[in-house]
């Protein structure tokens, strides 16, 4: 007991600052929501309207939830608690990886597993970590709600909801970490699987029940294989169902039951999966800092990639899905056509741009992970020996900004390739199919602002590049991908440059924002370069 | 004599590599015992196992009488072990994780006389614990692992090339650290290196490890008779043809204007009259160093093993010597 509690406040000491910048910023988050959904769709009427458009033209429910009504308590839950549930859910698999995974990785594991705290404390440790944080993600989000003026009883129930998928995932991110021998690789799947979970249910929504008036929606099965989509039947403020939320906390203790047989097992800083040996001589191509740079990333760069396929693929099987629901619905048909064709775009291309904008964020996030090898690579002292051969530090910097570049087209080009095939297969002949491969193109621009910045941060600051940069991708993403469905001020969410990603309609694309960021992100780049030049080249 | 740790006939198997290969290593209570090997011969497995984070394929461990990976929590409680290769938490001070570390070890640390001997060990190694771990060098990781180590009494202490990394002066003090903790409270020290002039001085005995099994061992004294004492003097114009002749000498050279053979340790002074009535100048005796023990097992790194690894029943062969284990 004594090590355990002693290992449970070391975790505190460790993340004391990173679960206080979690827990307010989901609060805040929903407080937020409220704020704002309620300034912007002021009365149920307006409401109705806008989960009546929803669910006639269900793309949007992708990224949305599943609507159970038009009061504005539970027009919240239905706007942001997919979000906030894929928030709770990368919060939990990085706190687990954190404290499991990469702890046997650097060896610091065997420091502590050599003293009487032995092989179970660190678990219990872990998990009671994640038991006190994810109550805090619960009480933050249910008092965000309430004060944002919510049914007490239902914001509860919403504020749980959020937790307990929360902990699902801190089950997920431990099982991870005794599959993988790396915190990277553990990281990597597990935020992969908070990703599908965000996914399956957008999948169960878009192609549920609706009922007759438009404004309710019953979710298909593949939202009752997702965590998050098990949050959403708790049916907050309508339903305040409480037994759902027994699914996700069943999934921890498989999770956790499966931890403990293969931790009884195994040595410490062993994994299931064996690291591969290594090769004995490098490949020729492996010569230089851009060839290093690849060779470090391409096992993320290939995640990302398949991520980006994943999602293309979806666009076109939940085309055809949706189309069938649609046509069923005569009323609903009606509807549509009449404000689809008013906008010159059709439902493909709806979905399409919805769903390029989440792999836009896929192709960001992997550029920026690019841009932080750089840091890594100089934490672990591994840049040192590079940088003091023949490779001058403008050289090493812009290797992985030219990788960054590529990776980004990369991912941009699976998702649309996915898109291009699932739609072909679909039957759709629409000029959507062709749009997918400009659709692609236009989230470049954004994403490459993603590797210009945390390029500046790291030269000026390296001390901030890992946490600025992710924070970076945070904030842009809630501010233009969530900024118009929250109602934010349009001077706010013109900070993001997701925001400015240019949209391909079919009367055209306009393209102007993307020079802008174009030459933003050059000019960047540029004073990048040229400061590194007056850079150390450190550790601390 | 008790016996702190035994294993017998272990075995560990990564896939198909074998890193240990039927070991059996003995220490008795109050010995420094060194564990010589070179990389990769399974000096750290061994370790790992001793203190229960790795479990043998096969064979079995005793440590102070516990089963290291079912006793693993009492069994730390009364070990203290430096890992081979230390990290520390980036955000966390070296004196954080020093009293973590203690915490964990004994979660009633006396505080008074903790945090005195915490400063003292501080002191005697130049360690400043009030940086972030990320900002330490090598050496200075190193030194946190030694003071966590140090700074509470135990009955056994499992150290894995714990001087990797310090400088001489930080040898020295760490060489006395140990010497006093097993004269003090009579604690057993299992020594891993390669660093054999630091297993010289300290150690009374000394097990040497080659590809996961003990190949030799003994007390320092015991292997030195083994070896040959090297000695060499002035060439001059010394008729070595006497010396030839001694059946304790071997391998006489004549080079750069020096004489020089090797001489069966136990029978130096037997080759010395004749040195005398020679009358040779620039007289040096080399007395035999673990060095040369461990070249003789090693020298000829693409040798096969030994012939013993060919009978896989585990009834591995160990070379007794003369005097060995007395």
């Amino acid at each position: 007991m004594g090590a355990l509690w002693i290992l449970y406040r070391q975790r505190l000491r460790r993340d004391r600052w990173q679960v206080i910048v979690w827990v307010l910023s989901i609060g805040a988050l929903a407080l937020f929501a409220v704020a704002a959904i309620a300034k912007t769709f002021g009365d149920d009427a307006t409401r109705a309207q806008v989960l009546q458009l929803a669910t006639a033209a269900p793309a949007i429910l992708v990224l949305r939830g599943l609507p159970r009504g038009p009061a504005l308590d539970s027009f919240t839950f239905f706007e942001i608690f997919s979000f906030l549930g894929v928030l709770a859910g990368l919060m939990n698999t990085f706190m687990a990886v954190r404290h499991t995974r990469a702890e046997e990785e650097s060896g610091r594991a065997e420091l502590i597993s050599a003293t009487a705290a032995g092989r179970w404390a660190p678990l219990g440790a872990t998990v009671l970590h994640g038991i006190v944080a994810n109550a805090l993600v619960a009480v933050a989000t249910a008092l965000g709600f309430m004060a944002g003026g919510l049914d007490p009883a239902g914001s509860l129930v919403a504020g749980f909801a959020t937790g307990a998928v929360g902990f699902a995932f801190l089950g997920v991110g431990l099982l991870a970490s005794e599959f993988f021998s790396t915190s990277r690789g553990a990281n990597g799947i597990s935020s992969a699987l908070v990703m599908l979970a965000y996914l399956l249910r957008g999948f169960g929504d878009a192609t549920g029940q609706v009922s007759p008036d438009g404004t309710t929606m019953t979710a298909a099965w593949p939202s009752w294989i997702s965590p998050i989509g098990w949050g959403q039947q708790t049916f907050a403020y309508t339903g305040n169902r409480w037994w759902p939320l027994l699914l996700p906390l069943a999934l921890w203790a498989v999770c956790t039951a499966v931890v403990v047989a293969l931790m009884a097992r195994r040595d410490v800083g062993a994994s299931v999966l064996a690291g591969r040996s290594g090769r004995a001589d490098a490949r020729p191509w492996l010569r230089g800092s851009f060839s290093l740079a690849l060779r470090l990333q391409q096992g993320a760069i290939m995640g990302w990639c398949i991520g980006g396929l994943a999602t293309g693929l979806l666009t076109g099987s939940l085309g055809s899905a949706i189309q069938s629901s649609i046509t069923s619905n005569p009323q609903i048909t009606a509807v549509l056509r009449g404000m689809i064709e008013a906008q010159g775009t059709s439902m493909t291309q709806l979905l399409v741009a919805a769903l390029f904008e989440v792999a836009g964020i896929l192709a960001a996030a992997c550029g920026l992970q690019a841009v932080l090898r750089l840091r890594q690579e100089e934490v672990a002292g591994t840049a040192e020996p590079v940088v003091s051969e023949s490779v001058g530090r403008i050289r090493w910097l812009g290797s992985f900004l030219g990788l960054g570049t590529v990776s980004v087209v990369l991912v941009m080009a699976f998702t649309a390739l996915g898109a291009w095939v699932s739609l072909v297969a679909s039957g759709d002949t629409s000029n959507a199919v062709g749009d997918v491969w400009q659709t692609a193109v236009d989230q470049l621009p954004a994403a490459l602002i993603y590797l210009a910045l945390p390029a500046a941060v790291f030269v000026v600051w390296p001390r901030a590049t890992i946490p600025a940069g992710w924070a970076l991708l945070g904030v842009g993403v809630v501010l233009g991908i969530y900024g118009g469905m929250l109602g934010l001020d349009q001077t706010l969410r013109d900070l993001s440059p997701f925001t400015h990603s240019p949209v391909t309609t079919s009367t055209g694309t306009d393209w102007s924002g993307g020079f802008w960021m174009l030459g933003i992100a050059a000019v960047i780049t540029a004073f990048s370069l040229v400061a590194v030049r007056r850079r150390e080249v450190g550790t601390a | 004599m008790d016996t702190v740790i035994q294993t017998v006939d272990l075995h560990k198997n990564f896939g198909r590599v074998k890193a240990l290969d039927g070991l059996d290593l003995e220490v008795h209570k109050g010995e420094i015992h060194g564990f010589l090997g070179p990389n990769g011969a399974g000096k750290t497995t061994t370790l790992r196992i001793l203190l229960g984070l790795a479990r043998p394929s096969s064979g079995s461990a005793s440590v102070l009488g516990l089963h290291p990976w079912a006793d693993a929590v009492e069994l730390h409680r009364r070990v203290a072990s430096i890992p081979g290769d230390v990290s520390l938490w980036p955000n966390l001070s070296g004196g954080e994780a020093i009293d973590l570390l203690s915490r964990l070890r004994d979660g009633a640390v006396d505080q008074a006389t903790y945090r005195e001997r915490k400063r003292h060990l501080c002191e005697l190694f130049d360690f400043d614990p009030g940086k972030k771990g990320r900002a330490y060098s090598k050496g200075n990781r190193q030194k946190v692992a030694l003071i966590s180590a140090l700074v509470m009494d135990a009955e056994l202490y499992l150290l894995d090339e714990p001087t990797s990394g310090l400088d001489p002066l930080m040898e020295a003090v760490f060489t006395r650290e140990i010497r006093r903790i097993v004269h003090e409270n009579g604690a057993t020290v299992l020594l891993s290196s390669h660093i054999l002039s630091e297993v010289e001085q300290l150690a009374d005995r000394v097990s040497i490890i080659r590809a996961g099994r003990i190949v030799d061992g003994g007390t320092l004294d015991a292997l030195r008779h083994l070896t040959r004492t090297e000695i060499s003097f002035a060439q001059d114009s010394v008729d070595t043809h006497a010396l030839d002749t001694l059946s304790q000498v071997h391998d006489l050279t004549v080079a750069d204007g020096r004489v020089k053979f090797g001489a069966d340790s136990d029978r130096v002074h037997e080759v010395l009259p004749l040195l005398g009535s020679l009358g040779v100048k620039g007289l040096l005796v080399a007395p035999p160093s673990l060095e040369e023990l461990f070249l003789r097992h090693y020298g000829d790194t693409v040798a096969p093993p030994a012939p013993q690894v060919a009978d896989d029943g585990g009834t591995h062969h160990r070379r007794h010597r003369a005097g060995a284990g007395a």
